[in-house]
C-alpha cells in the first residue's frame, strides 16, 4: 500500500485531541485548509513541510527518526519496532525510545506499520514503525551521519569501481583477511564483509600509523570530509614504513575518493566504529554548560547602562539625520562613507553606527524618502515625546520583530551559495541598510534564543545575588541540542542578536536581566515597571565653566539639549553630556535667528550656576560682530548719488507696487523685477540705466511629504494556529467521515509522485498518461531515472532513448506492474 | 543607583561635581588611578588610561578595588565596557617580573606561560633576553634592564621591576628642619617614593618638589646626582639644599657649561649631559663612572631624549622624578613610566590649594584694538610674520604703562617673546631687562634684588620660563607668547604662584589683539588655565583702570 494512503488512514483513525496536538505542532498542515484527509496526508508527506517538521525536533528525537529511517525499508515492507531500535541505539531504553516514537507518530513523521515478514510471533504485540516517504530526501544522504554502504559507493562512484577489484586482491596478496573477488560488487561485499563488526575493525587498525585514530573521530559526526589529493595513489603493497593514515586508510578503502577533493567513510565501518551502534551518544538530558556567575549588582549595572546610552545615542542619531539626512548609495544602503560621516558627528565607531542606524530603521524612526533617496526622520515622531521606558519599549518591539540582522553589516558580501559567480568584488562588504542584511528567519531565531537564554537562566539556578554569564558558545550549544536542523542558521547570527540584546540591556554583564527574562517571557509591561523605577530621571538644569563647557550631569531633557546643541557642539560619550561653546558655535546659534540677549536668558535660565565671565564676553562679542555683513533678498537695485532723488522715489505713491526698501542713503531694493521697476520709473517720466545681471536663480527647498511613523507591536512568531481555524479544520475533515479516501485533488499530485519516487527506487517502468503540447493525451511506458525541479527524466524502452517531461504534463501515473496484473 | 559624585563616561573619562558632598573622599578615592585632566569649577574631568592603571596596579591597587569605587561613587550605571577594558588592563601589569635570581642574575619571570611565549618571539625583545632557564623564566642581559622594559610597556606588558637597586656609595645627609618643617604631603610623598624603589613624584608648582628631593636624599644618605633643566635651576638646587640639609658647600658640586665639579652630591644641567662631540656624549661618564646610590631628575616633563636613553642603562640605581604633571607635549609618558618608574604620589592641586601652600591665581585676558594703520599692516602681512605684528602692538606698550601704574608698588613681571618690544618697554618703564645675553651672574643679581624688593618691576623674556623661583612676584603680565604651549603657560602660572606672605591672590594678564591670530592663541591658553581651575576673566582695554579702581 502506498505510504501517503497508510499515513491517510492512520489519520483518519486518530481521535480529534491527536489532530489537534499535531496541527499545532505542524500549523502548515492546514494553512490553507486542507478538504479531506487524503489531502492532509499528502501535505504531511511532502519534502517542504517534513523540513519544517524536523526543525522543530530535538537531538535524541532526531536520532530516533534518523536510525528508524536507516533499518526501515518501505519497498520490502521492513519496519521496526522499539526493541529493534534499542538494539542499534547505544545506551537507549525502552521506555526512553516509547515515548518519542509516540511524539513522532503524532508529528506524521512515522506511522505504524505491519511487522516484517518472516519476524517471529512474539512481535507481534509490538508496535512496528515505518517513516513518511519524503523523509530520505529530507535527511540526505548521511543519515546519522553514516556514510553510504560499499556496495552503493560501487555503484555510484565509477572511479573506486574501476578499483575495488584490484584494491580487495592486493589487500588478500597481503595477507588481510579478505576474500579475492572478481567483480566490483563482490568486491564492495567483501570489504564490508572485512569491516563489517567492530572487532575486525579493531584488528585492521591494529597496525594503523599513529593519528589514524584521531583522523577517524574526525569522522565521527559526518561521513564526509575535505582531503587533499583525495584521489592520489595509495597501494598497500607499496608502502613504505611513514606511511601517512589518509594513504594507510585510502590504500584499505577504509576511506573512499569521492572527487579531488574529498573522501567518505563507508557506512559498515562507521558503523564499525560507533561499536556497532548507529547512535552512539544517545541521552535525553541536554548538555549543561559550564557558566561563569557575574553579580546581581553588576548585571543591572551593565544593562542599565547600556539602555541610558541606546536611548541617549538614538536621539543624538536622528540629531544628526535631522541635520543632514542620509544619502543612499545606487545599489541600495548606506556607503562606508556616508556612514563614516555619521559615525563623526556622533562620535562612535563607525560598527556600532551602523548597529544603531539599522535599529533605528527597523524601528521606524527613520524612513527611506524615495524621491530623494535619502533616509530621513519622519515629521512628527512620537517616539521622541514619550517616556524614556517607552521609547526602550518600542526598540526592543522592533527589533523582536525586524528581519534584519544588523550584525552583518561590515562584514564581506558573499553569494547565496558562495558561487564565485554571486561574490561581490573582493573586499565588497554589507553596507548598512543595504538589502543584504536581510535574514527572514531573524525573529524566530531571536526569539529561540531569548527562549534559551532563558531556560539556560533557570536552569543553572545561580546562588543569591549572582546570575549566570551565557556566552555564544553555551546558546550554541544548546540550540544544537534542542534543534540540531536549525542550529545552522543560529551560528550566523548568534553572536550579533546577543550583541544587539545586550545593547538593547535584555542582556547585562554576559547574563540575562531581569527585563530580559521579562521579555523572554512575553511580559513587556512588567519589564517596563521594573525600568520605570530604575531609569534616572531626567536633568533640566546644566553647569556652565570658564573653560567654555556645559555639563548636563546626566540624561538631559531633550528640548533642552536640542537648544544647546544649536549653540555649542557635544564633545565625549556617556553618561552626562558635555556641549563646547565657540565663536563658530554661538554665530550658529545667531544665524538661527537668537540674539545675545535670548542665549544668555536660556543659559541663566538653566544654568544651576553662574554664568563665567568669559562665556557672556564670547556671547555679546560674538553678537557685536555679527551682522557686519548683511545678506538679503530682493530682485532689482536702484542707486544714485542723489540722496534726496531716492528720498522722493521712497515717498512717491506710484512705486507703492515696487515695494521699495532702502538700505542705504543712496540704494533702494525693490522686489520687482528691473525690467518692471524701470518702467515704472521711466512712468514717473525719469530715465533709469538698466545693468543687465545674470538672473539669480532661485532654488526652493522641497517638501516632501515622508508618512509618520507608527509604534511598532511586536506579536511573537506564531507557533500555533488559532483555535478556531483547528475547529473548522477538524469539522471539515470530520464530514468527510466515511468517504473513500480517493486520489482526487491534491492528494493526487503527491501521490503521483510517490510512484514515481518507487519506481525510481525499484528500477521499475511506470506507464503515464500524458499531455502533449498540443493538448493530445497519450499513455506511454518508461522507466523513470529521477525526478527534480518539476521534471522527470524518463528512459522510453520502446524508443531506447532518454526524454525529460513535466510533472505537471503528467495526468496519471501507475507502476507498469499493476497494470499488467 | 546611589547618588554619588562621579559620573563615568564611555569615553574613558570620568567627571566628578566638585560641589557634591563626597566630592573629597571620592577625589581621594580615584586620584590612585586616574589622572585628572581638567580641573575646571565645578566638573572635573579625569582620565583613564592605561599607565594610569598600571601606575595604580604599581601601587598595589587591583582591579577589583578600582571597579569597587567606581561602582561605589559614580551616580549612574558604569559603561559595562569600561569595566572589562580596566580589568584586562590592570591584569597585564606584573603578569611579567623582573627579578634577582641567586644562580643566574636578573630573569624574567612570569606564572603566565603564554605571555612569556608571546615576548620572547618579539623581534626586538628577543636579543635582549639570555637562556631559557625553565618554562617560566629566562634570563636578561642585566644592561639591558632599562631597554626591555621600555620595549615590554610598549607591547602592553609592562613588567613589575623586582629586582632592587644597588645600595652605592653611603653619604651622610641630614635634613636640617630648624625654623620650618616637612609638609604632610612631601613627608608622604617620600615615603611612597623609597617604599615604592623608583617612580615619579607629581607636584604642582610652588608645592616645594625640591624638598621632596631633599627629603629623599637624606632617606638614602648615599652619594647622589641631581638633574635638572638649566644652570639658575641648578644654583637654586644647591641654595635650597644648603638651607635644608646637613650638606655643606664642600659637599655640593655644580657640573654645568661653565664648572665641572663632582662631589658627593653633584648637580649636572641636561644641557652639558645632552652635549654631543664628535657623535659621542664626552660627559656621561659623569652618570655611570660613579657608584651614585639616588638619582633625581628634576621637571621630568622635560626630560630629553638622550637622557631617556642614559636611563635606560641606570636600571639598578634608585631614581626619583619630580614634576608638575606627567603630560608630555611629546607623549613620552610610556618611557618616563618604564624608566624612571610608576608614579608614586600625586597631590590634588586643589587639596594643596586649599590648604594654603599655593596660591590662587587671579588670570585676566585684557583684549586691545589694533589701530587703523596696524590693522592694514596686519591684514596685508606674510602668514610668517602675522603672529609678530599683533603680539608687538604698539597700543600693548600703551597699556603695560597704565597697568604698571595701577599695580604700583606691587611685585611685577613683564613677560614677553620679542626682544624689541620687552626693550622698549622696558625703556619706558626705566625696568631691568632679562633677556637671553644677560649673564647668569647678572641675572641673578637682578633676581636678588627683585626678590629682597629694591626693584619693584622686571622684564623678561623667554628666558624666565623655567626654574627660577621669584617668590614676590604677585603681578605679571603676558605681552606676547610663543605659540600658545601649555607646559609655558603653566611654567609662566607657576612663577606667580608662590604662596605671598599676606595671602593676596597673585594676578595674571595677558594683552590680547582683538581679531587676530593673537586672539586664537589666548583662545587656546583660556580654556588649559580655566581647565587648570583658574579664575579666567576677559575684559577690554578701556575697562582696566575702572575694574582695578574698584577692587583697590
Amino acid at each position: 500500500m502506498s505510504l501517503i494512503r497508510a499515513l491517510s488512514k492512520e489519520l483518519e483513525a486518530r481521535s480529534d485531541n491527536s489532530l489537534r496536538a499535531l496541527f499545532a505542532a505542524r500549523p502548515d498542515l492546514i494553512s490553507p485548509m486542507a478538504p479531506d484527509f487524503a489531502a492532509l496526508a499528502a501535505r504531511a508527506s511532502a519534502r517542504v513541510s517534513v523540513q519544517r517538521a524536523l526543525e522543530r525536533l530535538n537531538k535524541p528525537e532526531m536520532q530516533v527518526l534518523e536510525t528508524l529511517h536507516l533499518c526501515t525499508n518501505a519497498d520490502t515492507g521492513h519496519s521496526i519496532s522499539a526493541a529493534g531500535l534499542k538494539k542499534v541505539i547505544a545506551g537507549s531504553t525502552l521506555s526512553a525510545l516509547d515515548p518519542i516514537l509516540a511524539k513522532l507518530q503524532e508529528l506524521a513523521l512515522i506511522h505504524r506499520a505491519e511487522p516484517p515478514a518472516g519476524s517471529p510471533v512474539t512481535s507481534s504485540r509490538q508496535r512496528f514503525y515505518l517513516p513518511v516517504g519524503s523523509l530520505k530526501d529530507v535527511i540526505g544522504i548521511y543519515p546519522a551521519g553514516l556514510g553510504r554502504s560499499y556496495t552503493e559507493l560501487v555503484r555510484l562512484q565509477p572511479a573506486f569501481a574501476q578499483r575495488v577489484v584490484h584494491l580487495v586482491a592486493e589487500l588478500h596478496q597481503s595477507g588481510a583477511g579478505i576474500h579475492p573477488a572478481s567483480t566490483p560488487m563482490d568486491a564492495a561485499l567483501a570489504l564490508q564483509r572485512w569491516t563489517s563488526t567492530p572487532d575486525n575493525l579493531r584488528a585492521i587498525l591494529a597496525t594503523a600509523p599513529e593519528r589514524t585514530i584521531g583522523l577517524l573521530d574526525k569522522f565521527g559526526s559526518w561521513a564526509m570530509g575535505a582531503v587533499p589529493q583525495a584521489q592520489r595513489r595509495a597501494s598497500v603493497t607499496h608502502e613504505s614504513h611513514d606511511v601517512g593514515p589518509i594513504d594507510w586508510l585510502l590504500a584499505r578503502g577504509l576511506l573512499v575518493p569521492l572527487d579531488a577533493g574529498h573522501v567518505e567513510l563507508p557506512h559498515s565501518v562507521g558503523l564499525a566504529l560507533r561499536g556497532g551502534a548507529i547512535v552512539d551518544d544517545f541521552t535525553l538530558a541536554p548538555p549543561v554548560p559550564e557558566l561563569g556567575h557575574t553579580s546581581a549588582a553588576l548585571r543591572r549595572n551593565a544593562a542599565m547602562g547600556a539602555i541610558a546610552e541606546i536611548l541617549r545615542l538614538t536621539g543624538e542619531l536622528l540629531f544628526a539625520v535631522r541635520e543632514q539626512p542620509l544619502a543612499t548609495l545606487r545599489s541600495g544602503g548606506v556607503g562606508v562613507r556616508e556612514l563614516r560621516r555619521l559615525a563623526e558627528s556622533i562620535r562612535l565607531g563607525a560598527h556600532e553606527t551602523a548597529v544603531l542606524l539599522e535599529l533605528c530603521a527597523m524601528a521606524g524612526l527613520l524612513r527611506l524618502d524615495v524621491d530623494s533617496s535619502t533616509w530621513v526622520q519622519p515629521p512628527s515622531l512620537e517616539w521622541l515625546n514619550l517616556p524614556r521606558q517607552e521609547q526602550w519599549l518600542w526598540l526592543v518591539n522592533a527589533w523582536l520583530a525586524s528581519e534584519r540582522a544588523p550584525s552583518l553589516v561590515g562584514q564581506p558580501l558573499t553569494g547565496p551559495t558562495g558561487s564565485a559567480a554571486h561574490q561581490g568584488a573582493a573586499g565588497t562588504t554589507i553596507n548598512a541598510l543595504s538589502a543584504e542584511a536581510q535574514r527572514p528567519d531573524a525573529p524566530v531565531v531571536r526569539r529561540r534564543i531569548l527562549e534559551i537564554l532563558h531556560e539556560l537562566t533557570v536552569e543553572a539556578a545561580a546562588p543569591d545575588g549572582k546570575a549566570p554569564v551565557l556566552d555564544a558558545r553555551a546558546v550554541l550549544q544548546r540550540a544544537e541540542w534542542a534543534q540540531p536542523r536549525m542550529s545552522r542558521r543560529f551560528s550566523s547570527l548568534v553572536r550579533g542578536i546577543l550583541e544587539e540584546a545586550t545593547l538593547l540591556g535584555l542582556i547585562g554583564s554576559g547574563a540575562l536581566t531581569q527585563l530580559g527574562t521579562a521579555i523572554a517571557a512575553a511580559q513587556p509591561e512588567q519589564a517596563m515597571t521594573i525600568l520605570g523605577e530604575h531609569l534616572p530621571a531626567a536633568v533640566n538644569h546644566i553647569l556652565l565653566q570658564a573653560d567654555l563647557t556645559a555639563v548636563a550631569p546626566g540624561y538631559l531633557a531633550p528640548e533642552l539639549s536640542e537648544t544647546l546643541l544649536l549653540m555649542a557642539d557635544a564633545e565625549g560619550q556617556g553618561p552626562a553630556s558635555i556641549y563646547r561653546f565657540s565663536a563658530a558655535t554661538i554665530r550658529r546659534a545667531l544665524d538661527a535667528g537668537q540674539d545675545a540677549e535670548s542665549l544668555l536668558a536660556f543659559l541663566r535660565e538653566h544654568s544651576a550656576t553662574e554664568v563665567p565671565q568669559p562665556l557672556a564676553y564670547l556671547v555679546q562679542d560674538t553678537a557685536s560682530r555679527h551682522g557686519r555683513l548683511r545678506v538679503g533678498t530682493s530682485a532689482s537695485f536702484i542707486q544714485s548719488d542723489d540722496e534726496t532723488a531716492i528720498t522722493d522715489l521712497l515717498l512717491e505713491a506710484r512705486t507703492s507696487s515696487l515695494s521699495l526698501v532702502r538700505i542705504a542713503p543712496t540704494v533702494l531694493t525693490s522686489s520687482a523685477s528691473p525690467r518692471e521697476t524701470a518702467r515704472v520709473l521711466r512712468e514717473l517720466g525719469l530715465s533709469p540705466a538698466v545693468q543687465e545681471a545674470e538672473p539669480a536663480v532661485v532654488r526652493f527647498k522641497r517638501t516632501t511629504a515622508v508618512p509618520g511613523s507608527a509604534r511598532p507591536v511586536y506579536t511573537a512568531p506564531r507557533t500555533a494556529p488559532p483555535d478556531d481555524d483547528v475547529e473548522a479544520q477538524l469539522s471539515v475533515l470530520r464530514q468527510h467521515r466515511g468517504v473513500p479516501a480517493e486520489a482526487a485533488g491534491e492528494a493526487s499530485t503527491q501521490l503521483g509522485l510517490e510512484t514515481l519516487q518507487t519506481a525510481i527506487r525499484l528500477k521499475q517502468a511506470v506507464t503515464m498518461n500524458v499531455v502533449d503540447s498540443l493538448g493530445n493525451s497519450n499513455t506511454e511506458t518508461v522507466v523513470p531515472v529521477s525526478v527534480s525541479g518539476g521534471r522527470v527524466r524518463v528512459f522510453d524502452p520502446a524508443k531506447d532513448t532518454e526524454r525529460v517531461l513535466s510533472i505537471h504534463r503528467i495526468i496519471d501515473v501507475e507502476p507498469a506492474g499493476e497494470l499488467r496484473s | 543607583m546611589t547618588d554619588g559624585p562621579l559620573i563615568v563616561q564611555s569615553d574613558k573619562t570620568i567627571l566628578l561635581e566638585v560641589d557634591h558632598e563626597l566630592a573629597t573622599e571620592a577625589r581621594h578615592a580615584i586620584a590612585a588611578f586616574a589622572e585628572l585632566e581638567r580641573a575646571p569649577e565645578h566638573m572635573h574631568s579625569y582620565r583613564l588610561t592605561p599607565l594610569g592603571l598600571w601606575n595604580a596596579r604599581a601601587a598595589g591597587l587591583d582591579a577589583e578595588q578600582v571597579l569597587d569605587t567606581l561602582l561605589k561613587y559614580s551616580r549612574f550605571p558604569v559603561p559595562h565596557a569600561l569595566l572589562i577594558d580596566i580589568e584586562e588592563t590592570m591584569s597585564r601589569y606584573g603578569r611579567l617580573r623582573l627579578e634577582k635570581d641567586a644562580q643566574h642574575g636578573l630573569v624574567m619571570r612570569t606564572d603566565d606561560y603564554p605571555v612569556l611565549e608571546e615576548v620572547i618571539r618579539a623581534k626586538k625583545i628577543a636579543p635582549l633576553l639570555g637562556p631559557r632557564i625553565d618554562g617560566e623564566t629566562v634570563v636578561v642581559h642585566s644592561s639591558q634592564r632599562g631597554q626591555l622594559k621600555q620595549l615590554l610597556l610598549k607591547l602592553g606588558w609592562p613588567a613589575e621591576d623586582l629586582a632592587g637597586y644597588v645600595d652605592g656609595q653611603p653619604h651622610l645627609i641630614m635634613l636640617d628642619e630648624s625654623g620650618w618643617q616637612l609638609r604632610p604631603y612631601q613627608k608622604l610623598a617620600t615615603e611612597n617614593f623609597w617604599a615604592g624603589g623608583s617612580g615619579v613624584v607629581v607636584l604642582p608648582c610652588g608645592a616645594g618638589k625640591t624638598l621632596v628631593g631633599a627629603a629623599a636624599m637624606a632617606t638614602s644618605s648615599t652619594t647622589t646626582l641631581i638633574l635638572v633643566t638649566n644652570t639658575v635651576s641648578a644654583r637654586q638646587w644647591k641654595d635650597e639644599l644648603l638651607k635644608r640639609t646637613s650638606l655643606t658647600e664642600d659637599e655640593i658640586g655644580e657640573y654645568s657649561g661653565a664648572v665641572k665639579e663632582v662631589r658627593p652630591v653633584t648637580i649636572a644641567t641636561y644641557q652639558v649631559l645632552t652635549t654631543k662631540r664628535g657623535g659621542l656624549y664626552p660627559h656621561l661618564e659623569l652618570v655611570d663612572g660613579h657608584d651614585w646610590g639616588l638619582i633625581i631628575y628634576d621637571e621630568v616633563h622635560l626630560l630629553p631624549a638622550p637622557i631617556f636613553r642614559m636611563t635606560a642603562d641606570l636600571q639598578a640605581r634608585r631614581r626619583l622624578g619630580l614634576t608638575a604633571t606627567l603630560v608630555r607635549e611629546d607623549g613620552r609618558e610610556g618611557e618616563v613610566f618604564s624608566l624612571i618608574g610608576p608614579k608614586r604620589y600625586d597631590a590634588p592641586w586643589k587639596d594643596i590649594e586649599a590648604q594654603g601652600y599655593i596660591a590662587p591665581a587671579d588670570c585676566v585676558e585684557v583684549r586691545v584694538d589694533l589701530p587703523r594703520d596696524e590693522r592694514v599692516a596686519y591684514a596685508m602681512a606674510d602668514d610668517a610674520d602675522k603672529y609678530r605684528l599683533c603680539a608687538t602692538s604698539e597700543t600693548k606698550t600703551k597699556l603695560v604703562e597704565e597697568l604698571v601704574a595701577v599695580h604700583k608698588g606691587e611685585q611685577l613681571l613683564v613677560i614677553g617673546q620679542y626682544i624689541d618690544q620687552l626693550d622698549e618697554i622696558a625703556e619706558r618703564l626705566d625696568a631691568p631687562l632679562i633677556k637671553g645675553e644677560t649673564t647668569v651672574k647678572a641675572r641673578q643679581k637682578l633676581f636678588d634684588a627683585f626678590r629682597k624688593g629694591e626693584i619693584h618691576t622686571l622684564v623678561v623674556s623667554k628666558v624666565a620660563n623655567f626654574s627660577i623661583d621669584l617668590p614676590e612676584a604677585s603681578v605679571a603680565i603676558q605681552v606676547s607668547g610663543s605659540f600658545g604651549s601649555r607646559q609655558e603657560e603653566a611654567q609662566r602660572l607657576g612663577r606667580l604662584l608662590r604662596p605671598k606672605q599676606d595671602g593676596r591672590a597673585a594676578r595674571f594678564y595677558s594683552l590680547v589683539a582683538r581679531d587676530t591670530l593673537d586672539q586664537d592663541f589666548a583662545a587656546k591658553r583660556q580654556r588649559f588655565l580655566a581647565e587648570q581651575g583658574y579664575a579666567y576673566r576677559i575684559m577690554d582695554a578701556k575697562d582696566v583702570g575702572k575694574d582695578v579702581g574698584q577692587e583697590q
